[in-house]
């Protein structure tokens, strides 16, 4: 649409209002939702249209056609502009391609016989859900609302939560046959501007049809788009979103779409909540840290157990290794199998919840999970420890606070099982050495994936790996190489107070 | 071929990380079986023979560094080419990348026969090689900064076996270690030679000095790297001879491996598994490196693309893996990098000085020559 407004860059008028029905009818065939109605006024004809469910139908009766109709002056463009003082009025508009790209944006036209343009209101009723609590990425402390799909409802939350004239929302284009508003949002005097021009270079550079989300966009626009892990962190929560721009990242929103793309990302701030800087320090540190423990749990615990009891018992404890026994002698099949079995159970009910109903999805739950397992038991097809394992991971993987890094952790058991089925603990150490090169060798907007642990940044880890006491945090995030690297004076936080006398 | 390398902005890195690379290299295989060998020619006083090889190294790392300050920005590659002229120093060169290969695979040899005495004895060693390789081959495609980051990281991830050191220390009967001195010197000198293999290494100084940001802060992470191996070392020989009698160190081939076998847990014991398999993270920075060197040095010297030289070179491996089944074949091998590394990594510098210097000087009588 953009390239055809270069080649027809003349005007279209002044032009018969039969000519411009037809014309405008024609670029709608087949589409009964285009009103245009011709009216007529001291030998002057006027035609008003727009399209009936785009435009707020009540604001177009009563401050459009009202005023238009009881107006007792002439009609020209300039009468109607001053006589119909809305905001958004406009009689610049003179080419056809302006008009069809206004029109779907809701908006409503006057065109008088004769005149050179035509005069435009903008009057969009856009239908958008109301500010809900976050479903994917759900909070106990801290603010609760989430982005919607209103581009101009998330932008006035971003505002509000980031007030500050540093603060752009660059406004670009995507999409050759549908087109995306997206917008790619700063802090001038923080950000990296490698950063910023890294993220705007590709996504102006990039060529689609269409954009169907922001997830997809993340997608289009990643740097290796191989991996399976997401290199850009895809936010749901307001404050989440303020926060990471505040501390110097670069965040694109895309209209249509309830989630914010981070970036750059690193792999550790897919385990950070907000949650953890509501908590007071340590108990942050704690829940983060016990994230970590669950992402090794999640992804080696069970291929561990596959490890030891088909290749290695002697590594289990004799008491231990009895009761594994007792529990595994009625199963007729072999470890990996019990264990594959089992975790595609888990997986089915965790998609079958996913997809039913809230309620239909609980009582699934209950039936698959307690049920069937207690019953896979009594047959003798899996071992009780087994279950108990594969819950425990299970439970793990479900406390990273990004939904998409949660499925791939859930996703990479599955090559770790099969490859301790295979070789045992040198087939996960294997899977170990091989996941942390393919960290290694991953980026995100240009910049290691895996910082600041390599590149080693010591001054970072407490944002990363653990908390400290606020009057510790006065640096901002080095990795990224903010512009200003301070978020606070240190010298008075660093002040020591001697003993009340 | 330009003796001076230009290292982008993309691969250059802070000398911090030469700490990594260097002890990487140097803490490898060798270190399994390190007491029994020193043990052999030293006795009780085997640390002694440790200590020696350290100040060895250190004035070894010192010359080496000293060599490398006389040039602009360059490798040995460079030196080489500049000392012996084009003919022979692409000629020394190549002995380098075939001495890298050597060790590359003796590591990788040995390695699969641990594997294979401890945990699986009927495992393919070309199964494993397979492994190894597609490991070492993905890593060193990520370019130097993807390599010194599986140095830097698998150093991290691997030092809690240290750990499990704690238990066999305990039970450390110190009467194994006494008499002190009752080694003669010569005794000592044929115990520190004998740590050769396991401290070879150092010698990747020659490779990565280019590519170093801040080269006035080089000294202290060499000489640390060195030093926390040589601490390494030195714990691994005292447990081991307090831990075992003479005669059952004599008889172990891997007597540090053995030593993890004490420690136990109430929900896992045979650590020695464990510690084998997780050898492997011990093992492949290791020759990720060196192949990067075989792969860095190519390049240098014929302008064979990196990844070609990476491809062919991986894949030979594996081949000849699979044909090194024989433990005594393996030994025997091994037997000859240690000998080899003793020439390249220890003498070789030390005969390169006097030349880079009287080069140096020759040079400077010239343009003085020429300025009158």
């Amino acid at each position: 649409m953009r390239k055809r407004r270069k080649q027809e860059s003349s005007s279209l008028f002044p032009i018969k209002i039969d000519q411009f029905e037809k014309l405008l009818k024609s670029k709608f065939e087949n589409n009964p939702d285009l009103s245009f109605s011709v009216y007529e006024h001291e030998n002057k004809k006027a035609a008003v249209f727009y399209i009936s469910y785009l435009v707020d139908l009540e604001k177009a009766e009563e401050f459009l056609l009202n005023l238009l109709l009881t107006m007792q002056k002439e009609w020209t463009n300039a009468s109607i502009q001053n006589e119909i003082p809305l905001i958004s009025g406009d009689a610049t508009i003179n080419k056809l391609e302006d008009i069809l790209e206004k029109i779907l944006l809701g908006t409503a036209f006057i065109y008088i016989e004769g005149e050179d343009s035509v005069v435009s209101y903008m009057m969009p009723n856009k239908e958008k859900r109301a500010l809900t609590k976050a479903e994917t990425e759900s909070v106990v402390i801290g603010p609760q609302i989430a982005f919607t799909e209103s581009l101009v409802t998330n932008l006035n939350v971003i505002r509000w939560s980031i007030r500050s004239t540093d603060l752009v929302m660059e406004k670009i284009l995507l999409g050759k046959e549908t087109i995306h508003e997206v917008r790619l949002i700063y802090l001038k005097s923080v950000a990296n501007e490698t950063d910023v021009n890294t993220m705007r270079e590709r996504l102006k550079t990039l060529e689609v049809n269409s954009i169907d989300d922001s997830s997809v966009l993340a997608q289009y626009i990643e740097d290796s788009s191989a991996s399976i892990f997401p290199q850009f962190y895809l936010t749901e929560l307001p404050d989440r979103f303020a926060y990471t721009i505040t501390q110097g990242r670069v965040g694109v929103i895309v209209e249509n779409s309830p989630t914010a793309i981070i970036a750059p990302s690193t792999f550790l701030s897919f385990f950070e909540s907000t949650e953890d800087l509501y908590m007071r320090w340590n108990t942050g540190s704690f829940l983060r840290i016990l994230r970590f423990l669950s992402v090794f749990i999640a992804i080696f615990l069970t291929p561990m157990y596959v490890a030891a009891v088909t290749y290695h018992y002697e590594i289990i404890p004799s008491d231990l290794l009895i009761s594994i026994g007792q529990s595994r002698a009625g199963v007729p099949f072999p470890p990996i199998f019990e264990a594959l079995f089992l975790e595609l159970m888990i997986e089915l009910l965790r998609e079958a919840g996913a997809r039913l109903p809230t309620k239909v999805g609980q009582t699934i739950g209950i039936v698959g999970g307690v049920v069937v397992g207690t019953a896979a038991v009594q047959a003798g097809i899996t071992s009780n420890i087994l279950i108990i394992f594969i819950t425990i991971s299970a439970l793990a993987s479900f406390t990273a606070p990004s939904y998409l890094m949660g499925t791939t952790i859930r996703v990479l058991r599955f090559p770790m099982i099969i490859l301790a089925g295979i070789l045992g603990i040198v087939g996960i150490i294997f899977g170990i050495c091989f996941l942390a090169i393919h960290l290694l060798k991953l980026t995100s907007l240009g910049r290691p994936y895996l910082t600041p642990i390599y590149p080693f940044q010591m001054k970072d880890l407490n944002k990363v790996l653990f908390r400290l006491p606020p009057n510790f945090q006065w640096r901002r995030f080095l990795s990224f190489q903010p512009k200003d690297t301070s978020r606070y004076d240190k010298t008075k936080a660093k002040k020591k107070k001697d003993i009340d006398e | 071929m330009d003796i001076n390398v230009k290292a982008g902005p993309k691969t250059e890195i802070r000398a911090f990380y030469l700490f990594f690379i260097i002890s990487s290299l140097q803490l490898g295989v060798g270190i399994m079986g390190a007491p029994s060998i020193v043990f052999m020619e030293s006795k009780q006083d085997s640390w002694i023979s440790v200590l020696i090889a350290f100040l060895i190294i250190v004035f070894i790392l010192f010359i080496m560094l000293y060599i490398l300050k006389q040039y602009e920005n360059t490798d040995i590659f460079g030196i080489q080419a500049d000392v012996f002229g084009q003919w022979l120093g692409k000629l020394l060169g190549t002995v380098y990348i075939i001495y890298f290969l050597a060790v590359l695979f003796s590591v990788v040899t040995t390695y699969i026969d641990v594997v294979r005495v401890f945990i699986f004895p009927e495992v393919s060693p070309f199964l494993l090689a397979l492994l190894l390789m597609s490991l070492v081959t993905y890593s060193v495609l990520g370019g130097f900064r993807v390599i010194v980051g599986v140095c830097f990281l698998f150093f991290i991830l691997t030092h809690w076996i240290l750990f499990l050191l704690i238990e066999p220390a305990l039970e450390i009967d110190w009467t194994h270690l006494q008499p002190v001195m009752g080694a003669s010197i010569t005794e000592l000198f044929k115990g520190a030679k004998a740590t050769v293999y396991t401290l070879l290494g150092f010698e990747i100084l020659f490779f990565v000095y280019p590519f170093i940001k801040n080269k006035e802060k080089v000294k202290l992470p060499v000489i640390l790297a060195v030093g926390w191996t040589t601490v390494i070392i030195l714990i691994t020989v005292i447990t081991s001879i307090g831990f075992f009698s003479p005669d059952q160190l004599m008889r172990r081939e891997w007597p540090v491996l053995n030593l993890f076998k004490i420690q136990t847990f109430s929900f896992i014991e045979r650590l020695d598994f464990v510690v084998v398999a997780g050898w492997m993270m011990v093992i492949v920075p290791n020759i990720v490196i060196l192949m990067w060197g075989i792969t860095y040095g190519m390049k240098r010297l014929y302008q064979i693309p990196q990844k070609k030289t990476l491809y062919i070179v991986s894949i030979l491996l594996v081949i000849a893996s699979a044909f090194m089944d024989n433990h005594f074949q393996i030994y025997s091998f091994t037997d000859i990098v240690a000998r080899s590394g003793f020439w390249v990594g220890y003498i070789y510098p030390l005969l390169l000085l006097p030349l880079v210097l009287l080069k140096k000087r020759w040079r400077r009588k010239k343009g003085r020559g020429k300025g009158v």
